[in-house]
């Protein structure tokens, strides 16, 4: 989660315009950085939050398909890509794997939901929870069996997939006098229409009517005699692919990159963002992303140039976690009884 | 012609047995009240005709079709409408989206909303707010729209005074007997004057079962039944 702090101060130092003084350089590096890691904790968390609005259900699998996810873009990338391949391909085919990773994980997921999450709709939450969990072993075990037998190291990044990245992505950009990634800005755009296309679904379309409405109260929904089940493995499936579509764009981020551990890792995110926005509010996902993203992006700030703790970001975000949950247990757009049976 | 018909019929929540064998009957285009104490299985009753309580043993025939055990949509597809206890809004969704989404076929929603807000003109003004915002009154005017603009043939309606200020009471009576020219109304009601006013015929619940039945023409609160089963 931590930015290359040498990279960001080299390129800082060489980028700097004299008229801008140092603070205005400070406020706009934060912000930017801050938006392209609300960008990725957004779709990270979108799928997290749609599932449990609509079902309840904590899917603690959905950090492992986000890692599948990463594995799966990887591959297409690897195989497609060679050093001959020009930029704009590269971006093309990108998208390719957004499209075929969206699409194998959310017929994944609407399998999943079929056969083992639908028998335990009716039990107590910790009969979803382990049977999350005990799936996040399962898969997490053959995926390493897989990375091992190809001959790569399942707990470091996968370089072979950060460098079907184009050049363009490594390149530092002037924006506002502040020196960026152009994969940070390639994330902001990713990010901001994942949100819009959702956000676009669950208001413009009449099946994210049902599911607003089946997310508030799913007896009522039935009985107007729309088929909520249907929505429930609907819904799951587009979680999980929403997942791996944030697993192919780690991929390519040399913060993260595909290896095994990204699973635990961007889960944790996931729940922090979901559990302050409030829980089944989308709104509230894409307010706490930010948040998050904001905090993240200030407290490494923080760190670069005041405090020599590297702890530092990932702390004051669970100090955020806690405040919201003191001063607002159900999040900060959370309705006090959603998701409930 | 009958359209609903219930045939011994029992229901529980878990351990406890809430009806214990309700028959009744209701002739297209009746107004039936239910009435009884509370606890004696009138929610239920309507619970378990939808299919969210499913009838652990009997019937339930709607129209000519066995509809027991059935799932909740299938049953609200063949032209079951709800009204229910607490009026139960979609309160993040407009007063819009909640017609909408009781509108089967999509293609139909502006039919529904002209149907919706004539019969209610006070909604007009409030189209376009979420439908938590809106006062008690109100809330129950779009609960019953929901149930209007559904295509049912069979209205359960749960409660429709409850809560309400007495000058809204006669408003919600009135939109009542609008929906019954449409549709068939089973009706479950505290206010026992109201509920006789609106009614052809009365089934009254005791512990889990029907105890007496009839016209409500000239039916008093001082008759030896409704007296032993419905004062406190």
């Amino acid at each position: 989660m931590i930015a290359d702090v040498t990279a960001l101060s080299t390129a800082i130092g060489l980028t700097q315009l004299p008229l801008l003084t140092d603070v205005t350089i400070g406020i706009a590096r934060v912000v930017l950085d801050g938006l392209s890691k609300a960008a990725l904790f957004v779709l990270i968390a979108s799928g997290l939050s749609l599932i449990f609005g609509l079902m309840g259900i904590l899917n603690f699998a959905h950090g492992s398909l986000t890692m599948i996810g990463a594995y799966l873009g990887g591959v297409v990338m690897v195989v497609t890509v060679t050093s001959d391949t020009a930029g704009p391909t590269r971006l093309l085919l990108f998208f390719l794997a957004i499209a075929a990773v969206f699409g194998a994980l959310t017929a994944f997921g609407a399998a999943m939901e079929r056969t083992i999450i639908r028998p335990i709709y009716d039990r107590a939450p910790l009969f979803q929870i382990l049977l999350t969990f005990g799936v996040v072993l399962v898969l997490d075990e053959l995926v390493r069996i897989i990375v091992e037998f190809r001959g790569l190291q399942p707990q470091s990044d996968w370089q072979a997939a950060i460098g079907t990245a184009p050049d363009s992505l490594s390149t530092w950009y002037d924006v506002a006098g502040v020196s960026i990634r152009g994969l940070y800005l390639f994330e902001i755009a990713i990010g901001a229409a994942v949100v819009a296309a959702i956000y676009l679904f669950l208001t413009r379309t009449r099946y994210g009517l049902y599911i607003r409405a089946g997310s508030e109260d799913p007896e009522m929904t039935q009985a107007l005699g729309i088929d909520i089940r249907r929505a429930f493995t609907v819904v799951f499936g587009i979680g999980a692919g929403l997942a791996g579509v944030a697993g192919v764009m780690l991929m390519w981020d040399p913060r993260y990159g595909a290896s095994v551990p990204l699973g635990v890792e961007t889960l944790l995110i996931g729940f922090i963002v979901v559990i302050i926005g409030g829980l089944g509010s989308f709104k509230g996902t894409v307010v706490a992303s930010l948040l998050a993203g904001g905090t993240d992006a200030t407290m490494t700030w923080v760190f670069q140039n005041h405090v020599p703790f590297p702890g530092l970001p990932e702390m004051v975000l669970f100090v955020v976690l806690v405040g919201v949950l003191i001063v607002r247990p159900q999040g900060l757009f959370g309705l006090a009884e959603v998701g409930g049976h | 012609m009958t359209l609903l018909r219930l045939d011994n019929v029992h229901a529980s929540y878990g351990q406890s047995t809430v009806l214990q064998g309700v028959s009744l009957e209701i002739e297209a285009g009746e107004v039936v009240a239910l009435i009884g104490r509370n606890g004696v299985g009138k929610t239920t009753t309507i619970r378990s005709i939808l299919g969210l309580t499913p009838p652990s043993s009997g019937t339930v025939q709607f129209r000519d079709g066995d509809i027991t055990g059935m799932e909740t949509h299938d049953i609200a597809q063949r032209g079951i409408g709800w009204v229910p206890e607490d009026r139960r809004m979609f309160s993040n969704l407009t007063v819009d989206e909640n017609i909408r989404i009781a509108t089967p076929n999509p293609a139909n929603v502006p039919d529904a909303f002209e149907t919706a807000y004539s019969t209610f003109p006070e909604l007009t003004e409030h189209r376009k707010k979420p439908a938590g915002d809106l006062s008690g009154g109100q809330q129950q005017m779009v609960a019953i729209a929901r149930g209007l603009v559904g295509d049912n043939d069979l209205l359960l309606v749960d409660e429709p005074s409850e809560g309400l200020a007495p000058l809204i009471v006669d408003a919600v009576a009135e939109a009542i007997e609008t929906v019954s020219q449409e549709a068939t109304v089973l009706l479950v009601e505290q206010n026992f004057p109201l509920a006789m006013e609106l009614a052809d015929r009365y089934y009254l619940l005791a512990h889990g079962t029907v105890v007496d039945s009839g016209s409500t023409e000239g039916v008093s609160r001082d008759d030896e039944m409704i007296r032993r089963h419905l004062s406190a």
